[in-house]
């Protein structure tokens, strides 16, 4: 037996006679598609060449009736053709499907191909994953893995068939099984989800924007089930999702009391602006803006709540609109910034301080973009300082499902806002973008973005007012291709508390894709031209 | 007249990060209908020099400009050229004599500034504001690709393990007489599939601590140690050389009882060495003919004839009509350092009686230098170059015009890739008579 390293995927054979001791003939089946351990005489297989007819070994001693063929066949069935009396003469090429120890060494046979383009890439553009030089028909699995910041495995993978020629092309065909199914050229992106025996309640959130991601995807044989037990690699590539273009700037802000993240485009500018509010989740989250300066818009990122460097404890809110106009002041006051293509994007909370915002006087931002977020607030933003009500006390429209997660969805009724916290929605001058996830279980979009389309609606401003409502998608629509949860970890003081977001996985990743594309078209439409 | 500062003319390239042998896309919208731009490239090298290019546009109906299909009229380049904002680099003006671009740092990108200008500028460029501009960055490594240092074995040299599982197939990389150990070749190798090992031979450890030139079993070694490295599938080796590169490729694929190739490939050299030495003779066989050195009218050193007239005498040239495995050929035809299109010629008549030209890709190129690197890197006619032996700086000319020449690179590299690909990938064993060897 030829040494054993494993190369390469299919099997040679040279069969020295066609016909047995036995006086039996070996036919060539059909082809049927790949069957490993097939029993029987027929050897299944993708593609049967008949090479050549040989005359002459390299022993010397000369052929009769040969045919050398090229199939696939597993160890059993080669065991097979032995006891039929068949003589196999090995220099073998690996096996589709090799058996414990046993590997079979090629140089005959390539190892198959796994490539993705581009290498890097933004975090919101597409990576095209092609495998070749594989078997015909031959199944794999490809699983993608990858390390965040806080040092968290999350992975996914799916089941794929090479086609005739040994193909496969994530952006035309189907996975069959696995983290998600059907057409879904970026499916290994999103689908992905923390790894078993990890932490609880994980949720992917960039916090060094300044590094890539790197996902490391790999193709293993057969369809399987990546978590269980170490599985034979065929290839492997790494790819690098970056949340920021070459030369992006990232300028800590910590002025007039303001605490916040600035990312500048390169370039001499100047350069519309925006500012981007998250939710009460708190702290200060640069990934969105990142993305967003690489696409040629000054960003803030902006804290206004549960960060260290702002005023009071950081359970309670102690900003109030002066804070805001500030922020939005630095930003038209930059010197790479038209002061009048200012813009304000925001996610829950931060979809109400974005409407807010922009009705306070004096603050003309050119467009909001609002996704999932309320039109009031449980907690008063005030002119004050000093706001003191505690983010926990207003616990009556909390619900529980049967795990004890929290939904806050009825926090966020219009009917339970205060109604003196309810923006003046007739006042808003600019275009409002409204996004909704119909499965949001965090907020109350639906009703909300009735409740502002009913407004302007009155005010004769509904040309301002647009709408993108996702079946399926729940509160947390970021930028594209990242992986999302249905619930994650709210707080661990005083007790820990996991809430749910809402969204199905496939529907929530089409939402984040439609969603993300119209809004940079909006920013387009109404900060740039 | 006061030009309005918009904030709507956009300028992309995509990918903004790609393999410095990637193509990209170079975009500008928005900017004001049918109006002359100047889109320029600025790069910064890590010598400190700086390096730029510039091209004419003019914006189409909707202010947009797309370089890949536009037509440039005038700078320092012409026509549709989608990469001719890389290849036309050139030394700032006001810049030192004599620079190239190469890059050591290899873990890290090449960072070019491209702008858009108003207007069709050809200097200047410092004193005017950009319309726009975005930064771009160029990989010599893939994400994953390995970069290990080796010095067992008493070798200088550097392996580039491709990313993934391996194993994988595996080339030594040697560069030429100026010595020193350049990886960048080696490294963008590595980014597509092979685990290449690039050898310092000239200015390594022993020859520095001694004082004297590696002999064959130095190559020998280096064969080995990447063999039967893990990673590295041993019966699938091949060997690439520049220059004085390829006077050792050609060495070792046919005299050696230890290597082992699968294929080799030489760029800009020749099979001309006495065959009863090795290094140190070759080199000094040069030295020897050095009176036929010429020079232009600026003192550009012209080595095109040290080797000529090709020697009919055997023991002067390896014997190619032996050679066992297919060889790729390339070679600049306005070559002004090396007699590399004679000594093509006379190595495809020697394959040809030999009966192994069928052995033999020849790739020839018009107008084409000395330098054939990967593609979109600045061609440069001349420059400064170290002699190893004589440690004496000089002007070398290298040749070759610069649209023909960045052709040449874009073209060579790809057949060069595709060569490797075939018949270090590939499945039946080349050149094998009988397909009893499978």
């Amino acid at each position: 037996m030829p040494s054993l390293t494993r190369e390469a995927h299919c099997c040679h054979l040279v069969v020295e006679s066609v016909r047995s001791s036995a006086g039996r003939s070996f036919f060539l089946s059909e082809t049927r598609g790949f069957l490993p351990g097939l029993e029987g005489p027929a050897l299944a297989s993708g593609s049967v060449e008949i090479l050549t007819k040989i005359h002459k070994r390299k022993t010397g001693r000369p052929f009769r009736d040969g045919i050398m063929f090229r199939a696939h066949v597993s160890v059993r069935t080669m065991r097979q053709l032995f006891k039929a009396g068949f003589r196999v003469d090995w220099e073998l090429a690996g096996l589709q499907r090799h058996t414990g120890a046993v590997r079979w060494k090629s140089n005959t046979r390539p190892a198959p191909v796994l490539t993705a383009a581009p290498l890097r890439s933004l975090v919101d553009e597409p990576v095209s994953i092609r495998g070749h030089l594989l078997p015909p028909r031959c199944p794999v699995t490809l699983c993608a893995r990858m390390h965040s910041d806080e040092g968290d495995l999350w992975e996914s993978f799916a089941h794929y068939n090479a086609n005739e020629s040994g193909v496969f092309c994530l952006t035309s065909d189907p996975s069959v099984g696995g983290s998600y199914v059907g057409c879904q050229p970026m499916g290994l992106f999103w689908s992905m989800q923390p790894a078993p025996g990890g932490r609880e309640g994980l949720r992917l959130r960039k916090k060094n924007v300044e590094a890539p991601f790197t996902v490391r995807i790999s193709l293993l044989e057969g369809h399987v089930s990546p978590s269980r037990g170490q599985l034979n690699e065929l290839a492997a590539v790494s790819t690098e999702r970056w949340y920021v273009a070459p030369e992006v700037k990232r300028i800590d802000i910590r002025q007039n009391g303001i605490v916040g993240t600035l990312l500048v485009p390169p370039g001499p500018g100047p350069f519309p602006a925006l500012l981007d509010l998250w939710g009460m989740g708190g702290g200060l989250l640069e990934y969105r803006s990142s993305l967003l300066a690489s696409k040629g818009y000054v960003s803030l990122s902006l804290a206004y709540f549960g960060h260290k460097d702002l005023p009071g404890p950081p359970d309670r809110f102690t900003v109030g609109d002066s804070y805001f106009k500030a922020a939005f002041q630095l930003l038209q006051d930059h010197p790479q910034v038209v002061s009048d293509r200012v813009g304000i994007i925001g996610l829950s909370f931060g979809s109400y301080l974005a409407l807010r915002i922009a009705t306070i006087p004096g603050v003309k931002p050119s467009c909001l973009v609002c996704i999932n977020g309320p039109v009031g607030s449980t907690w008063s933003v005030t002119d004050s300082d000093g706001m003191t009500e505690h983010f926990d006390s207003f616990q009556n429209y909390w619900n529980f499902d049967d795990e004890g997660r929290v939904i806050f969805k009825e926090v966020s009724l219009p009917a339970n806002l205060p109604p003196d916290s309810i923006v003046q929605l007739e006042k808003l001058d600019c275009p409002v973008m409204y996004i909704v996830g119909e499965d949001d279980l965090s907020a109350s979009s639906i009703e909300n973005a009735d409740l502002i389309e009913e407004r302007l609606r009155s005010a004769g401003k509904s040309h301002l007012f647009t709408r993108l409502s996702y079946p399926g998608a729940g509160h947390l629509i970021e930028p594209p291709y990242s992986p999302s949860v249905r619930s994650s970890m709210w707080s661990v003081k005083p007790k820990k508390l996991i809430t749910l977001w809402g969204g199905h996985p496939a529907p929530h990743a089409a939402a984040q894709e439609d969603a993300w594309n119209k809004i940079l078209d909006y920013f387009e439409e109404n900060l740039r031209s | 007249m006061m030009e309005e500062k918009q904030c709507c003319v956009t300028l992309s390239v995509q990918p903004s990060r790609g393999l410095v042998d990637e193509k990209f896309i170079v975009l500008v919208q928005n900017a004001l209908p049918s109006s002359q731009l100047t889109i320029r490239a600025l790069h910064q090298c890590e010598d400190g020099h700086s390096w730029h290019s510039f091209a004419h546009y003019t914006s189409d109906a909707t202010g947009a400009v797309n370089v890949s299909e536009d037509c440039s009229v005038g700078g320092t380049y012409t026509g549709v050229e989608a990469m001719g904002l890389l290849w036309s680099l050139k030394p700032v003006p006001g810049s030192k004599a004599g620079l190239r671009m190469r890059k050591k740092n290899v873990l890290a990108p090449m960072v070019v500034t491209i702008s858009v200008y108003q207007g069709h500028l050809s200097e200047g460029f410092g004193n005017q504001e950009p319309l726009a501009g975005v930064e771009v960055e160029r990989w010599y490594m893939a994400p994953g690709v390995r970069r290990i240092p080796v010095t067992e074995d008493g070798l200088t040299a550097t392996l580039f393990l491709p990313s993934g599982p391996g194993p994988f197939p595996g080339l030594l990389d040697l560069w030429g007489g100026g010595g020193q150990l350049v990886e960048y070749r080696a490294a963008l190798l590595a980014s597509h599939g092979i685990a290449t090992m690039a050898l310092d031979y000239l200015t390594c450890k022993y020859t520095m601590e001694t004082g004297t030139f590696v002999k064959q079993d130095y190559f020998e070694t280096a064969y080995k140690f990447l063999q039967k490295h893990p990673k590295v599938l041993s019966s699938r080796m091949a060997m690439l050389g520049l220059s004085l590169g390829t006077s050792i490729t050609l060495r070792m694929a046919v005299c050696s009882e230890v290597t082992k190739f699968r294929c080799a490939v030489c760029i800009s050299g020749s099979h001309i060495q006495p065959m009863d030495g090795f290094l140190k003779e070759t080199l000094d066989y040069f030295f020897r003919n050095s009176g036929k050195t010429r020079f232009t009218k600026d003192d550009e050193v012209i080595w095109r004839d040290l080797l000529l007239p090709i020697p009919s005498d055997p023991s002067l040239k390896v014997d190619v009509g032996k050679l066992q495995c297919p060889l790729m050929l390339i070679v600049g035809e306005d070559d002004q350092n090396w007699c590399t299109y004679e000594s093509a010629m006379d190595m495809k008549a020697m394959m040809e009686r030999a009966g192994n030209s069928h052995l033999l890709t020849l790739l020839s190129y018009p107008n084409a230098g000395h330098l054939i690197e990967p593609p979109y890197t600045p061609h440069v006619r001349a420059s400064v170059f170290r002699d190893v032996q004589s440690r004496q700086k000089l002007m070398a000319l290298w040749g070759g015009q610069t649209l023909e020449h960045s052709r040449a690179q874009e073209d060579a590299w790809r057949k060069l890739l595709v060569f490797l690909r075939t018949n270090l990938y590939g499945g039946v064993k080349p050149g094998a008579s009988s397909l009893s060897n499978l």
